[in-house]
């Protein structure tokens, strides 16, 4: 066993056939040992090949002298990916989660037909064999709830778009909206996953993880993928939203996203305690690198690498976040665009704001979360709210980031992980209404580079319920961002337990040609 | 002379029977027997036996002055030519009746023909006169008549097979205002309508070679709004409000085989927009006027110009990463493909980046097909070593100490297409020299002098500034 270079006491390993456990234990770790020590030779091979593959020609930075905020030596390309695949009309993305399930019949899959068949039950037809929640499968009745709200056309695509939407009605030239998409999943947690990472089950790697791994970074000094969380509004249903979301599943954890809080320091401890200057700092850093450099050769745990680049990560953040989420300097006009909740960090406008400064300081995937998008019942009191929380941040940002040129490379994503049933969870009235999970389609828009703006695309059938044309699943769905990205979902893959991992998973998937400019 | 006089009224029996065929089995539009079709399909076939015999009897008749063995023979091709010429008559005939051809190029090209057959007949009958010489002027002056009509009547075939427009289509520009060609059709009403920019020309596209003035096939003009409306022998051809109802929506989107498929006989089908297009005007009342359709824009995105390839650079590699490690400015690939080019992104270096340091990627200018300088250091010194990227698509200068004074020198960037000069100091007047760059379609001047921000309403700021 090697010694660490800070270890000063160097006695021999503890032998675990010392320790006064039982035996069955200390065989089941005598195995163990033979095998992990096994990994552990090979796995200095391998993790050196790793390292190598990841640093490119360049050498690993042997020098602890440490200049301020240097510049690691990693390709900033993924030469050995071959990424992207092709000429991307997108560099970067922002997907706007919607968490919970927004109710498509309220937003912007207009069914004027509803309306003469308040309270009448939906046929069975219509239902089919889809299975429901167990919220509702008790129900005697499925009456039908019409939208409270009216619909207007707007803009010169002469979209139908909710009252609720006054802000997104007046940028739906620029939308792609999607009344097809559709999941597998009728519940939260799997939905969100499969929304997410392309699978149901956690473990897998989300899309921003993906984007990160195979697309790099443009900014060294800001993680490549960041997460946003919208402050929590009590009123609503807020279903809890898990790292897990943002995890990387089996790729290497640097390509995790890294959230944001949504209130107080953006990052915790970032700040350097009193008495320790920016100098020290480096110091003790290059130390802890020359450790974990020490661990890595021992072990071949790729995952020291990725402590490794976060510790140098967190480093270079230390200047670059306080800079981004620095708002004194944005003019009066940002203001004007994004209301005046934006000046309150954590909520979704201020996140919308920061997601334009990310977009413009290169950093590669921002994904902002909104929960309470839960509407199982009190339709009409809940939603006036979240649609005022959200509807002016997605108009401001999207029109921000046009006027500033920057939706010509940037790929905009608006979708939770499901719909909403069209009839009532719970009692119908005349002045509210719950609505049921409901995964056979849901709304989504896209904007910005690689779709095709001021389209439909999709439709459902007279109740929102079945999707009659174009349908676009979450597959599909999944395979067009990356499209837009540069990246062929087919060929974007990374071994794992045997099976070339993408994340569309081994269904088959499809671009959506349809979708793009 | 008793041998004569029968040629002569044979001659006149047929000259006859053919003046009055199409008053026999008139061209009414409706498609007749399918053995008919059959055999005039063999009509653009056959067509060129007689064109080539026509056009020897002359030459053998001028050479024949210098060798008489060749007069001879031309008495003999004139023969074949005329069989030929009613022999293909017939069969040009049997394709208008059968397929239920009209239009005016229709019925042309049919009395051409009628035409050069009686002509040739004419000249059979002059030529032995002439050849005794006992008539001298008949025989050339119909000869020279039967090569007119061969001529007009070749060039009216020629539009229904290929379109009106096949001749004039890539003709010089300057030729074609001499010529006064106008081939294409009235916008109607309203040329900002969703009909105008959007259906009339896909119907020009695909529909009106055969449904237009020239061909009316089934009897159906594409070639108006009312044509439209009025439809053809199975109907009207839209029914506003109703696309199932609306027979051409109905055809295009038939499968591929089958009998009533459009646009018939191989030619290119509909794109999946254009039949969406279709869809969606047909359902909004099909108006001729209407600006505006439900889930389609018509907002009118140039095409970009393709991108022009860049050279090789992967022998620059090396060099790529040591200035990366030098100056921290990153040169990344845009694929996977070299010729897609580099982009240089200075992102976390941009504070340090100046004048200098663009200087030093002036050795990668040839490969760097855009270029984010945002809030960089330079200064319009730059824009003299950005004049030497000659490749670059896309520039970004927001944020930068860029004046605009010297805008002009990025004239010799002929590829670039989108510039963006948000949150610097330029003003209107600078801007001008840009109007000089044609594939320049993005120029955004957010938060500039040139488009300053009006407080009162920020949203209605518009993003594309100066084209």
């Amino acid at each position: 066993m090697k010694q660490h270079p800070l270890c000063s006491d160097c006695e021999r390993d503890n032998s675990i056939a010392d320790l006064p456990i039982p035996a069955g234990i200390k065989n089941e770790w005598a195995a163990l040992e033979t095998r992990r020590r096994f990994l552990g030779r090979s796995g200095k091979v391998l993790g050196w090949a790793a390292l190598a593959s990841l640093f490119g020609e360049a050498a690993p930075r042997g020098d602890a002298s440490g200049g301020d905020a240097k510049v690691p030596n990693r390709p900033t390309a993924r030469e050995d990916l071959k990424l992207p695949h092709f000429a991307p009309k997108a560099k970067r993305a922002i997907y706007l989660f919607m968490s919970g399930g927004p109710p498509q019949i309220d937003l912007l899959d207009y069914k004027p037909n509803l309306a003469a068949l308040y309270n009448k039950d939906i046929p069975d037809s219509v239902r089919g064999s889809q299975q429901l929640t167990g919220m509702t499968a008790g129900q005697a009745h499925f009456p039908v709830a019409p939208s409270h709200w009216a619909f207007k056309r707007y803009g010169q695509s002469g979209t139908y778009v909710s009252d609720l939407l006054p802000y997104t009605a007046r940028m739906v030239d620029d939308l792609t909206i999607i009344k097809s998409t559709n999941t597998d999943a009728i519940n939260h947690e799997p939905a969100i996953m499969l929304m997410n990472t392309g699978n149901m089950n956690a473990g897998k790697p989300c899309l921003g993880s993906w984007l990160s791994y195979g697309l790099g970074s443009m900014n060294d000094n800001l993680p490549t993928f960041i997460v946003l969380q919208t402050k929590v509004n009590s009123k609503e249903n807020n279903q809890p939203v898990s790292s897990r979301l943002w995890g990387s599943g089996f790729l290497s954890s640097e390509y995790a996203g890294v959230g944001l809080r949504s209130g107080g320091d953006p990052v915790l401890y970032l700040a350097d305690p009193a008495g320790v200057d920016r100098e020290v700092r480096r110091r003790m850093l290059d130390a802890v690198e020359q450790i974990n450099r020490q661990t890595l050769q021992d072990i071949g745990d790729p995952e020291t690498n990725a402590r490794i680049a976060q510790y140098e990560m967190a480093y270079r953040m230390q200047a670059s976040v306080p800079e981004l989420a620095d708002l004194s300097k944005e003019p009066q006009s940002t203001w004007d665009l994004y209301g005046p909740e934006s000046k309150e960090p954590g909520t979704f406008a201020y996140n919308c704001l920061l997601a334009r400064r990310m977009a413009e300081r290169g950093v590669r995937f921002t994904q902002i979360y909104k929960r309470g998008w839960d509407v199982h019942d009190n339709v009409t009191g809940v939603l006036p709210i979240i649609c005022g929380e959200t509807d002016r941040g997605c108009y401001a940002l999207v029109t921000d980031l046009k006027r500033r040129g920057l939706l010509d490379d940037t790929l905009v994503i608006w979708a939770g992980e499901f719909g909403r049933t069209v009839y009532s969870q719970g009692g119908l009235t005349p002045e509210n209404y719950g609505r049921d999970h409901h995964p056979r389609c849901f709304t989504t828009w896209m904007t910005g580079g690689g779709v095709r703006p001021g389209i439909t695309y999709g439709e459902t059938d007279d109740y929102s319920y079945n999707v009659v044309q174009d349908p676009v699943h979450v597959r599909d769905f999944n395979a067009t961002i990356l499209h837009c990205l540069g990246i062929d979902h087919n060929k974007f893959t990374y071994k794992f337990q045997g099976l070339d991992q993408k994340l569309t998973g081994p269904t088959p998937a499809s671009i959506v040609p349809g979708l793009l400019a | 002379m008793r041998d004569a006089r029968g040629a002569w009224i044979a001659a006149l029996l047929i000259i006859a029977s053919l003046l009055l065929l199409p008053a026999i089995a008139r061209l009414d539009g409706r498609p007749h027997a399918d053995w008919q079709q059959f055999l005039g399909r063999f009509h653009p076939l056959a067509v060129h036996i007689p064109i080539g015999l026509i056009v020897l009897v002359p030459l053998l008749e001028i050479m024949g002055a210098w060798r008489p063995a060749l007069r001879e023979a031309a008495g003999f091709v004139l023969v074949l030519a005329c069989a030929a010429c009613l022999g293909t008559l017939a069969l040009g005939y049997l394709l208008a009746y059968g397929s239920g051809d009209t239009g005016v190029t229709v019925s042309r090209h049919t009395w051409g023909g009628i035409a050069l057959a009686i002509t040739l007949l004419l000249c059979l009958l002059t030529r032995r006169l002439w050849s005794r010489g006992t008539e001298l002027r008949l025989y050339p002056a119909f000869l020279v008549c039967a090569m007119l009509i061969l001529l007009w009547t070749a060039h009216q075939g020629g539009s229904l097979t290929h379109g009106s427009n096949y001749l004039t289509e890539f003709m010089p520009a300057p030729v074609k205002r001499i010529a006064a060609f106008n081939s294409v059709s009235a916008a109607g009403p309203n040329p900002d309508s969703f009909y105008a920019k959007r259906v009339r020309p896909l119907l020009d596209t695909h529909c009106i070679t055969c449904h237009g003035a020239s061909k009316t096939q089934g009897g159906l003009r594409l070639d108006s709004y009312d044509g439209l409306l009025r439809g053809g022998k199975s109907g009207p051809a839209i029914v506003p409000g109703d696309p199932e109802k609306s027979l051409l929506l109905t055809r295009v989107t038939l499968p591929a085989t089958d009998r009533h498929y459009m646009p018939a006989e191989g030619r290119p089908p509909l794109k999946p927009e254009e039949t969406g297009w279709l869809r969606a005007w047909i359902k909004q009342s099909a108006s001729s006027t209407a600006t505006s359709v439900a889930g389609v824009s018509i907002s009118d995105i140039p095409a970009e110009p393709p991108p022009q390839p860049v050279g090789d650079y992967s022998a620059l590699m090396g060099d790529i990463r040591q200035m990366q490690q030098g100056q921290g400015a990153k040169l990344v690939a845009v694929s996977s493909k070299p010729s897609d080019g580099l982009i240089l992104n200075t992102f976390d270096v941009a504070a340090n980046f100046n004048d200098a340091q663009l200087a030093q990627m002036q050795r990668f200018a040839p490969y760097i097909v855009e270029a984010d300088l945002a809030r960089t250091d330079i200064t319009d010194a730059s824009l003299d070593t950005l004049s030497k990227f000659t490749h670059l698509r896309a520039l970004h200068l927001e944020g930068t100490a860029i004046t605009g004074n010297a805008l002009a020198k990025l004239a010799p960037l002929s590829q670039l297409t989108y510039l963006n000069l948000s949150e610097t100091k330029v003003t209107t007047a600078a801007l001008v020299p840009l109007k000089a760059m044609s594939n320049l379609r993005h120029v955004y001047l957010f938060g500039t002098p040139a488009q300053p921000v009006s407080t009162a309403d920020a949203a209605q700021t518009t993003s594309a500034g100066a084209q």
